[in-house]
């Protein structure tokens, strides 16, 4: 991917209430982010404006080549290059695995090839690509979400709670695997709760709190700032030193 | 459209709601038939059964399953696929899944004790309720945010057209039975697609007598070739204006 994200100036409000406000930053091809903040901090509703789900009230986001936000509704194949796993994975219950990899990649226009077998066998859902997805577990929906966002080789790859439900074993592997789309040139936007299992994979860190981006800072810098180990840490006590917001690198 | 049609319409063949409203229907429509002697007796009963039930389960049926895939239809609006794409793709296989059901659970008693016209007709009208009524609940679930308030208006609108156009109808025709109201009486039941279908079907039985003069009206209109084309594109125009709504609120929708 060439040109990566460029957002400038993005709100977004519901009614009179403003859930994103002057939102600038840029993310690289080659990079991931770390999308952190607390509840209701606007890390979904940025997320959804990256992915066109969410109109912002003002502002532009642009992906690679393509502005998403214009007046004129994009063509829509520029998501072609873009891969969601969602926090919560809602199937159609009485569809199969199967079924539901086969209506993707139709949709996509891809035939199902060798990355399908290798993130089917990689995941374990070899034994249950004919069971219902109704009939699943959380976790395993989840893998199935996996197997989604991965298997188009996405340039943009945006994960929201990638590892809630899943076991630890699996985890590791959806987080490699993200690594894998980085280290092809991808940009790939995580965000997470867990700190700890996704800072080794982080570059950077953006920090949201009431709409506001507080500062989109290297995960090195952080921890040399605030002379802390880990991010965890790291954190705390960059928010308690900042008396003003730190500025955007 | 064709792939979120296909996939969408395997996952209603097999939901439980579907299958359960086609055996309703059956039962509704067998039972019915073994109760009376007089087949057309039958046909009478059932009118008044579909036109009450079929746009009830359409609407709720609808709003419902929208609901529910809410975080599948915002997967499927990522992929590169155009919004309409989704909602068209949708909605078709809703109105297939419902006229299936139908066709097994009302056709096949129709077929086998009363095949005849009046059977088309009722078919017919109730396909057209159904479409109309898929149509009117897409367009709520998107145009409401919440689940409960979406089934609510659904619940309200199945109430405005059943009970109140008609009690309000009546009212308008005694208030007003000194004057020459009959120019109106055609337009305003084409306001109710219920009521349209149930003219039609009770025109095609010979009943319009049970509907006094307003069915001498309905009789010198909808009798002709030129009254059921009109009828047949009233029931277009519900099925196309809030398609295009539900459509155009889609496009602008924050998922």
């Amino acid at each position: 991917m060439k040109n990566g994200i460029a957002i400038d100036g993005l709100g977004k409000r519901y009614g009179r209430q403003w859930v994103l406000r002057d939102v600038d930053c840029a993310f690289k091809p080659g990079e991931v982010i770390m999308l952190i903040g607390p509840n209701a901090s606007g890390k979904t509703t940025l997320i959804k404006c990256l992915l066109g789900l969410v109109r912002p009230a003002q502002g532009r986001i642009t992906i690679g080549d393509t502005t998403i936000t214009s007046a004129a509704a994009p063509d829509p194949s520029y998501r072609a290059r873009i891969g969601y796993m969602p926090q919560i994975s809602q199937f159609p219950g009485a569809l199969t695995i199967r079924q539901l990899l086969e209506m993707m990649a139709d949709i996509r226009g891809i035939a199902p090839g060798a990355l399908d077998e290798e993130l089917i066998e990689e995941l374990g859902l070899r034994d249950q690509l004919d069971k219902r997805l109704g009939a699943l577990s959380g976790g395993t929906r989840q893998k199935v979400s996996a197997i989604l966002a991965f298997r188009s080789q996405p340039d943009v790859l945006v994960m929201d709670e990638p590892t809630a439900g899943l076991d630890p074993v699996t985890a590791s592997r959806v987080l490699a695997r993200a690594g894998r789309v980085r280290d092809a040139g991808g940009i790939v936007l995580i965000t997470s709760h867990l700190m700890e299992e996704v800072e080794s994979l982080a570059d950077r860190v953006a920090y949201l709190q009431d709409g506001h981006l507080h500062f989109l800072m290297p995960v090195r810098e952080m921890l040399e700032v605030t002379g802390a180990q880990r991010l965890a840490v790291a954190l705390p006590r960059l928010l308690a030193q900042a008396a003003r917001p730190a500025p955007v690198v | 459209m064709l792939k979120v049609f296909k996939y969408t319409l395997i996952d209603l063949l097999r939901n439980r709601f579907v299958l359960g409203y086609a055996l309703l229907l059956l039962a509704i429509g067998q039972g019915l038939f073994l109760l009376e002697e007089d087949p057309m007796k039958a046909i009478l009963s059932l009118v008044q059964v579909i036109m009450a039930l079929v746009p009830l389960i359409a609407l709720v049926f609808t709003v419902v399953y929208m609901y529910d895939t809410q975080e599948f239809t915002q997967l499927l609006a990522v992929q590169p696929m155009a919004r309409r794409s989704i909602l068209l793709g949708q909605l078709l296989a809703m109105c297939t899944a419902m006229l299936l059901a139908q066709a097994f659970g009302l056709g096949l008693p129709l077929i086998a004790h009363a095949p005849g016209s009046a059977s088309l007709m009722l078919s017919l009208s109730g396909s057209a309720l159904s479409v109309v009524f898929v149509v009117l609940g897409v367009l709520i679930a998107t145009r409401l945010r919440e689940k409960a308030r979406g089934v609510g208006m659904a619940l309200v609108a199945w109430l405005l057209f059943v009970l109140v156009h008609d009690a309000l109808l009546l009212a308008l025709l005694f208030t007003l039975s000194d004057y020459p109201i009959e120019p109106w009486i055609v337009p305003l039941a084409g306001l109710n697609p219920i009521d349209l279908a149930r003219i039609i079907v009770m025109l095609e039985i010979d009943l319009a007598a049970m509907m006094g003069y307003s069915g001498a009206v309905y009789k010198n209109f909808f009798g002709s070739n030129m009254g059921m084309l009109i009828a047949a594109l009233i029931m277009l125009l519900w099925t196309l204006i809030p398609g295009w709504g539900a459509i155009r609120a889609f496009q602008r929708k924050d998922l």
